[in-house]
């Protein structure tokens, strides 16, 4: 017998998953034409310098490397941020900004496998280059919340942080660069355990403590931001507290502030992102449904400094909440039939009407095909036409 | 599959009685649990709350995958496991260490002299993150029990295993060479649960710091 196995956390699409994912592919599309972005392809693997670039080179282990016939190492991509910044590096040094960008792409990640978890993933992203401030972070994250809606989730929160808050107080605690690792490293591992611990045993002003201590378990609405009480002494984590307010205060006018809360725990990716960040979540699943915010100085490690931000939707995590999408098909009728030309006439006037016609090839009489029909009618919508 | 009841995964064993009396302090409901019973799921219809009793082992994988909001577990399944996963509160009981621990007959062994042995335990991916931090090459070998054997059958020069009073090892002769971490129970949060039922969760994350710092709930 053949080999039939595949490779871990890979898997095949059949056509009912594959109706979905283009329901949400047309979805997703749609929306972020309605307000006017573009849609951009990047090659499915970069050197594994590029890659790096974006990723800062922590998270070589989940990588698939490989090596190509001139000794260059080579990586498939593990997300599509930083293709797409070094796309627009490339290419759009004389374009107008913003730019406003779209992938619906597939990206690799050696992780371990298991369900909503898979080596190949799919994702619906978006990405605003070149343009700074609040309303460029509220169009970003009022598209996320319309693309899960556009999708038919309504259970869902995008929960809402800026990293500079977090990044700014650490920098100025006077802690030498290996401690602010150590606190980097366990706020983002969420080892709250250890966190209290080593902040007890350093020499720093103590409501500095008690807030970094608050801040991966802080969340709620906009009222937890008065919760702060070292902030005020630190201008730079003071101005983005504030810009956190407004950009609250824009996703009102935007009209998706019911699926926003503020939850200064979202400080992933520390290195790469530089202000606004968020997540989305639904209660029906373990594991998030999107990410994203703002990364101002990705760009410029390619050359073009460039403020940019954008999300990244997880369509396999998304699929498994989508029960019953509402999918729109075209009635499809079997015709069969002894004249073949007759049947083939039947069955072009039919397509010319927007039905999805199968064609009987096996020349079967009608007692067959009626008999074939028969537990089908859910797929044969039409019925049978015999000519 | 979600409700909104607060599940919470319990390991089975040592940990379940210490485990339960900090529930009782916490006013959480506890009548009736028993890990030797046949179910496995305790449910709790006024205080919307439900247990489920898991192997200390897969309590990080109940929790991580989304099936339980919370869990308690040591530290070191936590460590050996490396699941995403928040770790919210120390509750400090359930001592123990991890040690690598050499037979009495070469216990004055320098580190470096362990390169190239043989280690045998039920953690490997501590040993080997340990021997690889003290740039040593050992060789794992892993084992599911009665560990403290296989320096004395031959098996292995040394093992990587949890004490915590150290009286198996003495019974074995075997001595601790080199402590690698400490380890105590932990209250665990699923990272979705942790934002989407944080009502409910955030006042017993609270109860219970108070309560494992020594004061009062």
């Amino acid at each position: 017998m053949k080999s039939r196995k595949i490779s871990r956390g890979l898997r095949d699409l059949l056509p009912p998953e594959l109706k979905v994912r283009r329901f949400m592919e047309e979805k997703a599309a749609a929306l972020f034409a309605s307000y006017a972005y573009e849609e951009v392809m990047t090659p499915t693997f970069e050197y594994l310098e590029v890659v790096e670039i974006g990723t800062g080179g922590n998270i070589r282990e989940e990588l698939f490397l490989f090596m190509d016939r001139e000794g260059g190492i080579l990586s498939l991509r593990p997300e599509m941020t930083t293709g797409i910044a070094r796309l627009a590096a490339t290419h759009l040094r004389d374009a107008v900004f913003p730019q406003r960008l779209y992938y619906l792409s597939n990206s690799f990640r050696y992780v371990q496998p298991h369900l909503a978890q898979y080596r190949e993933f799919w994702q619906a992203g978006i990405e605003l280059l070149g343009a700074e401030g609040v309303r460029a972070d509220a169009e970003v994250i009022t598209i996320a919340v319309k693309a899960l809606q556009e999708m038919g989730l309504d259970n869902f929160k995008i929960s809402l942080n800026q990293i500079a808050i977090f990044n700014s107080l650490l920098d100025e605690s006077g802690l030498n660069r290996e401690e602010k690792d150590c606190i980097r490293s366990l706020v983002e591992n969420k080892d709250l355990v250890e966190l209290s611990r080593v902040l007890e045993s350093l020499d720093i002003d103590d409501e500095l403590k008690e807030t970094i201590a608050i801040l991966p378990v802080l969340h709620g609405g906009i009222e937890v931001l008065d919760r702060l009480p070292y902030v005020e002494k630190n201008r730079r984590a003071l101005a983005a507290v504030q810009e956190l307010r407004e950009v609250y205060e824009t996703l009102q006018l935007c009209g998706v502030i019911d699926h926003i809360v503020v939850d200064m725990g979202v400080l992933r990716g520390l290195d790469y992102y530089t202000g606004t960040v968020f997540e989305g979540y639904s209660p029906e699943l373990g594991y998030g449904l999107l990410g994203g915010g703002r990364y101002d100085h990705l760009l410029g490690k390619f050359g073009f400094p460039c403020p940019a931000t954008g999300f990244a939707l997880g369509m396999d995590r998304l699929a498994l909440l989508l029960k019953h999408p509402a999918l729109q098909e075209a009635p499809r009728y079997l015709v069969g039939g002894k004249d073949f030309a007759a049947v083939i006439a039947q069955a072009e006037e039919l397509r010319k009407q927007g039905f999805a016609v199968e064609i009987d090839v096996e020349g079967k009489s009608r007692q067959e095909l009626e008999r074939k029909l028969e537990g089908r009618e859910n797929c044969i919508t039409g019925g049978l036409i015999y000519v | 599959m979600y409700d909104d009841y607060l599940t919470i995964a319990l390991s089975k064993g040592t940990l379940l009685e210490p485990t339960l009396e900090v529930f009782k302090k916490l006013k959480l409901p506890g009548e009736g649990i028993d890990d030797k019973s046949r179910s496995m799921v305790f449910t709790y219809d006024k205080e919307r709350v439900k247990y489920i009793m898991c192997r200390p082992t897969d309590v990080p994988t109940y929790v991580e995958q989304g099936a339980a909001d919370l869990g308690i577990v040591g530290k070191d399944v936590i460590v050996e496991q490396a699941r995403d996963v928040f770790e919210m509160v120390d509750l400090q009981y359930g001592y123990c260490r991890f040690v690598v621990a050499v037979p009495e007959a070469i216990k004055n062994i320098a580190l470096k002299d362990l390169n190239y042995k043989r280690a045998a335990t039920k953690f490997p991916v501590i040993a080997e993150n340990f021997f690889r931090s003290q740039g040593l090459q050992v060789e794992i070998i892993k084992l599911h029990g009665n560990i403290e054997l296989a320096p004395l059958m031959g098996l292995a020069d040394m093992i990587v295993d949890l004490v915590s009073t150290g009286r198996t090892l003495k019974e074995n002769r075997l001595v601790e060479f080199i402590k690698i971490m400490d380890s105590t129970t932990r209250l665990i949060c699923n990272r979705v649960s942790y934002r989407t039922k944080h009502q409910q969760i955030q006042p017993l994350i609270e109860n219970m710091q108070k309560l494992s710092t020594g004061g009062s709930a």
